[in-house]
């Protein structure tokens, strides 16, 4: 909302001097913070963030009322002379019930010449709109500005016979100031003359009865309407009007007859106008009920003893009638603020007029029970920090993909239609996605297309899972990728294109490194030939993906148990094999575990592959390395020489034998 | 030197001598010289020995001394070379040997945590040993925990679907618009009452959690929206908590996190779920204070948003807002992030350009 400084000083003179900063700093500390600051000539206007309880606030005077109460000044009077009430000039019908409780009024003769003086003008440019040349349309935008109760003028003889405030029938259409042809519905409030729809209550006026130049007459609108009613209507009809702010975030019922009173004195001030007749019709609603708030509750959520006599002070001074009640004291809110219902509202007043500078800072005493941190949170934590030491990058990616997705069989679970958004951003963005492999590969194609040589990354993060007959799922799933050169990151390497059985093989090694099982990789895991250049005859890489469920928790453990080592010396045998090519290395391992079970065989892997022509067609060497250590005592020669004969006999019974 | 009575060979070969000398580029090289000229065996030296012995008497005095003086001559200079030559042969085999410790070493590239991740794992690790633990919740929600349970009007604009992302098929599913909803999921379980007709809360006497997570809300993507972004929420239930220790508590985290210099301040705002409400703004790190574009002239820039829980909220979970209070505060990640960063595009963080990651990325 803006805010014209001079006007601010007009409503509340005790700002006269505040520098511009301290006038910021004032309003946000309390609760309006100011978002930008235009300076042009005398004319300082200020963007002030009202928030959407606050309907009281949206005006000159609606800040200087609070500022007025943190100041401890006074605002200026309102001097208007009060009109009499006379007879109806034309009927005046409320039928909406609580959605149009009150509705005052005025018929006014308007003078020949007349124009909106120089400083109402200045002060409409600096609201944004300007001023229209129009007095009655000019004085009731001045009057919304300055004192936040919108009001309207109707052309009088333009008018069929009398005024009806009613729910709008299906069907019903009105054409509103901004020339749009509006289709009401039965949900819509509407002010309406004996011919139909005249206007929106509290949001726009119809175009038919508008104020021209020509007008001679004026009926003017001074009234109370639903904050709610009125929200829903402008947001059907995509109407967010200064009125519509203004009503829909709760007009005061009790300025209804002041502003009327206002603006027919601008009228005969400015054009001189001649009232014909003032009226109303209906009652001002009934203020709310007194709110209780004792003592204890007021210092428990302020954390300090503040003075019952300033508490007191400080909501009078907002408008409420107060009076002490036993261990507290009762509230009645203004009819302007309809923000106080309960206790804690009050409490809030109060803090807010003595500032929250004044709230002392505590700890809350740590007496509840520690509560350990969930094992899933703490698990995809330790992964992390596990992949990015193994050197991968971790991504974050929005989530959004495509049909395609499901098209391409990438997603888990047969029903994408569950995973689908009704209100996309777009077809790209249309569908919760079903897997991290479609993401990680374009960032991995984006990365390469930039220049990188080896890109490695990985993303932790929740997919849908979508399965008929079940509700929409959530599973966190880890997603990886490898590729490009694998060492072409590493400045000492030359870095060689990741071929297709070695990427396999690379981030089998990462999985194992994170403590994925063998059997687990195969039954969840999820690979894709990270295919994201066509036409290349090496794939580019290698994507993983492994729902984290099947990754292994760790032991809750501060330390883990202790296992114990030998302090007897290691001996190590190398074995160096010819085994076929396609000689499937577990096999082997194990046949070799196997063999040496009764043996203190620590470790059992192969440190070496070497293929070569040289070699007999069809074979490749592998150099097995085993490590031999007794828990209780010094192996001998012999006793190894014997397990390395084991050791050959099990891998010739796979048909390998031993490399002279 | 005069040497009228030696040999053409002997005169040639003393001529050459200093040549052949500079010549040797290797110890081998200087060795074999060495052999040539004063050698046991067929040297120059061995010959002129020969010629000394058979000389005539009266000619023997002359010719020793310059016999002598040859051989002497040659010995120094094929000692000198050989110290050079050796010193020589150290030199390289050091350098052989020497590695410039300026060369890069051969470790593997560096991973990083994403850094939206280490900002959300850097306020866990801040609010832990204040007693918080982590609760978390789908993303996927319903209108009831993401609106409904919150105090937020059936009527408020932020429902709409111009806001908010539903799900078709799936009457009132929708990606959750902040991490609020897991207070909702928290206080329903806590103040759930079991068979014994206790509650979980009373029970333990209290709650105090984080809850971190992705949040999705209707915006285009541009330099400062984006469709998915971060928030992290922090919310305990106790007795007696009241405004001085929200305001406490997050005094404490915005030095844990900023340093113990941060300028911040806390101001009244307003949130339907709490009551009083709360905002918490930093002086603008950009310009100071004196205002700039990112501040938009007002010096501060808003950093969460909080308050004290809304009685309506506990009543809608069970708890008796007459003996249970509590606080609760939303923070963005991103905006944080990108604040504290100077990140000038928030597209950025998605866009997951190694350079980026392993600059912004770390491992802690």
């Amino acid at each position: 909302m803006l805010i014209e400084i001079n006007a601010l000083t007009n409503e509340l003179p005790a700002l006269a001097g505040t520098g511009t900063v301290e006038l910021c700093e004032r309003l946000a500390g309390l609760g309006f913070p100011v978002d930008g600051v235009e300076t042009e000539g005398e004319t300082t206007v200020l963007e002030v963030d009202v928030t959407a309880n606050r309907g009281d606030a949206q005006s000159h005077r609606g800040l200087a009322r609070d500022l007025a109460a943190k100041l401890g000044a006074q605002l200026s009077p309102l001097t208007h002379p009060v009109l009499g009430e006379g007879e109806p000039l034309v009927p005046i019908r409320l039928e909406a019930g609580d959605a149009a409780p009150f509705y005052a009024t005025a018929v006014m003769e308007l003078g020949k010449a007349g124009s909106t003086p120089g400083p109402v003008r200045a002060l409409l440019a600096a609201m944004g709109a300007g001023a229209k040349g129009l007095p009655a349309v000019d004085a009731s935008n001045e009057l919304l500005h300055r004192y936040g109760h919108p009001t309207h003028a109707f052309d009088a003889d333009k008018l069929h016979g009398g005024i009806t405030v009613r729910w709008a029938r299906a069907g019903e259409t009105l054409v509103t100031l901004d020339g749009v042809e509006r289709k009401l519905t039965e949900k819509d409030l509407l002010i309406a003359d004996d011919a139909g729809p005249i206007g929106l209550a509290g949001t726009m006026g119809g175009d038919a009865t508008k104020v021209s130049a020509r007008t001679k007459r004026v009926l003017l609108e001074s009234a109370y309407f639903d904050a709610r009613t009125v929200r829903a209507m402008a947001h059907r009809h995509g109407l967010h009007t200064d009125a519509s702010a203004r009503y829909g975030r709760g007009a005061d019922p009790g300025f209804a007859r002041v502003a009327r009173d206002i603006l027919a004195q601008r009228l005969q001030a400015w054009c001189g106008a001649r009232l014909q007749s003032a009226w109303s019709v209906g009652a001002v609603p009934e203020p709310g009920p007194e709110i209780p708030l004792s003592w204890a509750m007021l210092d428990r959520v302020a954390g300090y003893a503040i003075d019952h006599e300033v508490a007191l002070a400080f909501l009078r001074s907002l408008g409420c009638s107060v009076r002490e009640d036993g261990a507290g004291l009762l509230a009645r809110s203004p009819s302007w603020r309809h923000d106080l219902a309960l206790p804690d509202d009050l409490a809030e007043e109060v803090l807010r007029l003595g500032g929250y500078e004044a709230i002392p800072a505590a700890l809350p005493p740590l007496d509840c029970a520690p509560v350990a941190l969930a094992p899933d949170y703490l698990k995809r934590r330790k992964l992390a920090l596990r992949l990015a030491n193994l050197g991968f990058l971790q991504t974050v990616t929005l989530g959004f993909t495509d049909p395609m997705e499901a098209k391409d069989g990438h997603g888990i679970g047969d029903r994408p239609e569950l995973r689908t958004l009704r209100n996309p951003l777009g077809e790209d963005y249309s569908v919760m996605r079903g897997t991290l492999l479609r993401d990680l590969a374009r960032v991995a194609r984006l990365n390469l297309e930039r220049g990188a040589r080896e890109v490695r990354f990985f993303e932790i993060a929740p997919v849908f899972e979508a399965h008929p007959g079940q509700p929409l799922r959530e599973t966190w799933s880890l997603g990886l990728v490898w590729g490009g050169e694998v060492g072409g990151e590493d400045p000492l390497s030359t870095g060689r294109r990741m071929g297709q059985p070695e990427g396999q093989s690379h981030l089998i090694g990462v999985l194992k490194a994170i403590g994925v099982g063998d059997a687990d990789i195969h039954a969840f895991g999820r690979w894709q030939i990270a295919s994201w250049e066509s036409g290349a005859k090496e794939p580019a890489g290698w994507q993983f993906e492994i729902p984290l469920a099947a990754i292994p928790d760790e032991p809750e453990r501060i330390i883990p148990r202790f296992v114990p080592f030998s302090r007897f010396p290691v001996v190590e045998r190398d074995l160096s094999l010819l085994v076929d090519l396609g000689q499937p290395y577990d096999a082997l391992r194990e046949a070799l575990a196997a063999a040496l079970a009764a043996a203190p065989l620590q470790d059992l892997k192969c440190v070496d592959v070497f293929r070569h022509k040289s070699l007999p067609r069809g074979r490749q060497a592998w150099l097995m390395r085993l490590r031999f250590q007794a828990m209780d005592r010094t192996l001998t020669g012999e006793e190894v020489d014997g397990w390395m004969v084991q050791a050959l006999a099990a891998a010739k019974s796979l048909g390998a034998e031993r490399r002279s | 030197m005069e040497l009228p009575l030696l040999p053409p060979e002997i005169a040639d070969a003393q001529r050459d001598f200093p040549g052949a000398l500079s010549a040797c580029a290797d110890l081998d090289a200087l060795m074999r010289l060495k052999g040539a000229f004063v050698g046991r065996e067929g040297s120059h030296a061995q010959r002129l020995m020969e010629l000394l012995k058979a000389a005539p008497k009266e000619h023997k005095r002359e010719l020793g001394a310059t016999v002598n003086a040859l051989k002497n001559q040659w010995e120094e200079a094929l000692k000198g070379r050989q110290a050079d030559l050796e010193l020589e042969r150290q030199r390289g085999a050091a350098l052989a040997h020497a590695w410039d410790p300026d060369l890069p070493p051969p470790l593997p590239p560096m991973g990083a945590l994403h850094p939206l991740n280490r900002l959300m794992d850097r306020m866990v690790d801040v609010f832990r040993p204040l007693g918080y633990h982590v609760e978390e919740g789908p993303e996927a929600e319903t209108e009831g925990h993401n609106f409904d349970g919150l105090n937020i009007p059936q009527d408020h604009p932020a429902r709409g679907s111009a806001d908010t992302f539903y799900f078709k098929e799936q009457d009132g599913l929708l990606l959750r618009t902040h991490t609020s909803p897991v207070q909702v999921r928290v206080l329903r379980r806590i103040g759930a009452r079991g068979a014994d007709g206790v509650s979980e809360l009373e029970r333990s006497g209290g709650i105090r959690f984080l809850a971190p997570g992705r949040v999705y809300r209707k915006d285009e993507i541009d330099p400062t929206h984006s469709p998915m972004f971060h928030q992290v929420e922090g919310m305990i239930v106790g007795k007696g908590i009241g405004m001085h220790h929200l305001k406490g508590t997050l005094a404490y985290a915005m030095k844990a996190l900023f340093g113990p210099g941060a300028d911040v301040r806390f101001r009244p705002s307003y949130f339907p779920f709490v009551e009083p409400g709360a905002e918490m703004d930093v002086r603008c790190p950009l310009c100071g204070g004196s205002g700039c574009r990112v501040c938009k002239g007002s010096g501060w820039v808003e950093l969460l948003g909080a308050g004290l829980l809304h009685p309506n909220i506990l009543t809608m979970a069970g708890i008796d807002p007459g003996v249970w209070s509590g606080f609760a505060f939303g923070m963005g990640v991103e905006r944080t992030a990108m604040m504290v960063s100077q990140t000038p595009d928030l597209r950025l963080f998605f866009e997951n350009d190694q350079r980026f990651l392993r600059t912004m990325g770390g491992l802690d």
